[in-house]
């Protein structure tokens, strides 16, 4: 394989790449928050709104985001009256799905992290005077963070390979770019260099969030 | 007694976890400046008394006045602005520390005065230093508690809760998860406090602790007050077989 070759499809492919890092930029900056406000709903004492968050974790981690994604892009658009309103582009549509479908995990995560906090850390809190508000934002978020970065990291690394979906909707990103040098050129190089470059993103971010580990290690 | 001389006063107070009573009719009083033990076997009830105190329990009949406010009186509670007045003037130490494991040791110690009492923060910080050189641990400031001993993280506990200038001290059985060899350095630190006159209940099981530096020993079993007296009166010549039954067994 000439240099020349190698650059002429892994050109496209990192153009696509840049797609794939935009997904997982929007979902990631989305759904962490979406998800932490989803467990404390989960939370609160007022029921009904408790059982309507329990209910979207339920069906958005019950159903294939592949679904989800269809769903948003080609499902919306052919509903009765509204349906001509909901037309979005495929990119955004794509993007919705992911931010819903994982904001349910990340608010798993976090409900976990807040179970896993010992009772004694709200009594010390209590016993020192702190009200509601500070005993949640000084004492038990950060320790709940902690310990769910293992698992947020886990997360992460799975929408970087999720973005592949998007091929399902014809969002034009890493793995449409190798898929078309391949059908093109008669070569597996598009596909093993796709993989390539999946293993670097997942590499920076596994770095990234070791090094988020090791700076929250509280020793 | 009047109101002025005593500092906690219980009043036939009553709690059950569903069908298991745990304090059937407490009362007791203590004076200012008092150390009190509170002695007993295994779910006799004390731990809950003392948790009552500082409100991390409810209990379900009886008063508890702490000086001359009450936190409950006959079952019914203060509102709650006057329960969290009520328990700022308590600190409590837990058999498991419970040291905020995020912060480090000064940062354990200035998070509530900073919070709370809204205390600038160099003077948090004054403050900081004074109590950790009390409890001999100036140098760990900067550590977490995870990279402390057991007997170290109590220490820490003590002074975090003397940084809210608490006028009682409760301990819930503060020895009860160290290594022996670690209690006494603990220990060394209550009695420092015990001879500067803070007025302290400390569950334990301590015996020698409750002999050396309580003022007055209490036995309490089956969510029941037994006795108490003076520490020679308790152990030298219990009135009451249980008291007499249970030294035996531990001492």
């Amino acid at each position: 394989m000439s240099m020349d070759y190698f650059w002429e499809i892994t050109g496209p492919m990192l153009e696509g790449a840049k797609t794939t890092v935009l997904l997982f930029f929007l979902a990631i900056v989305t759904s962490i928050p979406l998800g932490f406000a989803i467990t404390l709903v989960v939370r609160s004492r007022f029921k009904p709104l408790a059982w309507l968050a329990n209910a979207f974790i339920y069906v958005m981690r019950g159903t294939p985001l592949l679904l989800q994604m269809l769903f948003f892009c080609f499902g919306l658009p052919v509903l009765p009256v509204i349906g001509e309103y909901l037309v979005l582009d495929r990119f955004v549509a794509a993007a919705l799905a992911f931010t819903l479908n994982y904001a349910a995990y990340f608010a798993e995560i976090f409900r976990g992290g807040l179970l896993a906090i010992d009772k004694g850390q709200y009594e010390a809190a209590q016993v020192l005077g702190l009200g509601r508000f500070h005993t949640m934002t000084r004492i038990i978020l950060p320790q709940m963070f902690r310990i769910a970065l293992p698992a947020v990291s886990n997360e992460a690394i799975t929408l970087v390979k999720d973005t592949a979906l998007l091929y399902a909707v014809a969002v034009p990103e890493l793995l449409h770019f190798a898929k078309t040098a391949v059908n093109r050129d008669f070569t597996i190089m598009p596909f093993v260099i796709a993989g390539v470059i999946y293993l670097v993103m997942t590499l920076i971010l596994t770095l990234f969030f070791k090094i988020l580990e090791r700076k929250f290690k509280f020793d | 007694m009047t109101m002025n001389n005593t500092m906690i006063d219980v009043r036939d107070v009553r709690k059950s976890f569903g069908s298991l009573e745990v304090l059937k009719k407490v009362s007791l009083q203590i004076a200012p400046n008092e150390v009190v033990a509170v002695i007993g076997p295994s779910g006799s009830g004390k731990s809950t008394m003392l948790r009552s105190l500082a409100h991390l329990e409810q209990v379900d009949a009886g008063s508890i006045r702490i000086g001359n406010d009450y936190l409950v009186q006959d079952g019914k509670y203060a509102s709650s602005a006057k329960i969290k007045e009520i328990t700022a003037r308590m600190g409590m130490v837990f058999q498991h520390f419970n040291l905020f494991p995020h912060l480090t040791v000064r940062g354990n110690l200035e998070l509530a005065p900073k919070l709370v009492k809204r205390l600038p923060a160099a003077e948090a910080r004054d403050r900081a230093s004074a109590l950790l050189e009390k409890v001999g641990l100036l140098e760990k400031g900067d550590a977490y508690p995870a990279n402390l001993s057991g007997g170290q993280k109590q220490r820490v506990a003590i002074a975090r809760a003397l940084m809210m200038n608490p006028e009682i001290l409760l301990f819930d059985e503060p020895t009860s998860a160290l290594d022996p060899e670690l209690t006494g350095e603990v220990l060394q630190v209550m009695r420092q406090l015990a001879e500067e006159r803070m007025t302290m209940v400390v569950v334990t099981h301590e015996m020698g602790f409750a002999r050396e530096v309580a003022d007055r020993v209490i036995f309490m079993a089956d969510g029941e007050f037994i006795e108490s007296g003076t520490p020679e009166q308790l152990f030298g010549n219990p009135r009451q077989e249980r008291t007499k039954t249970f030294l035996n067994r531990v001492l």
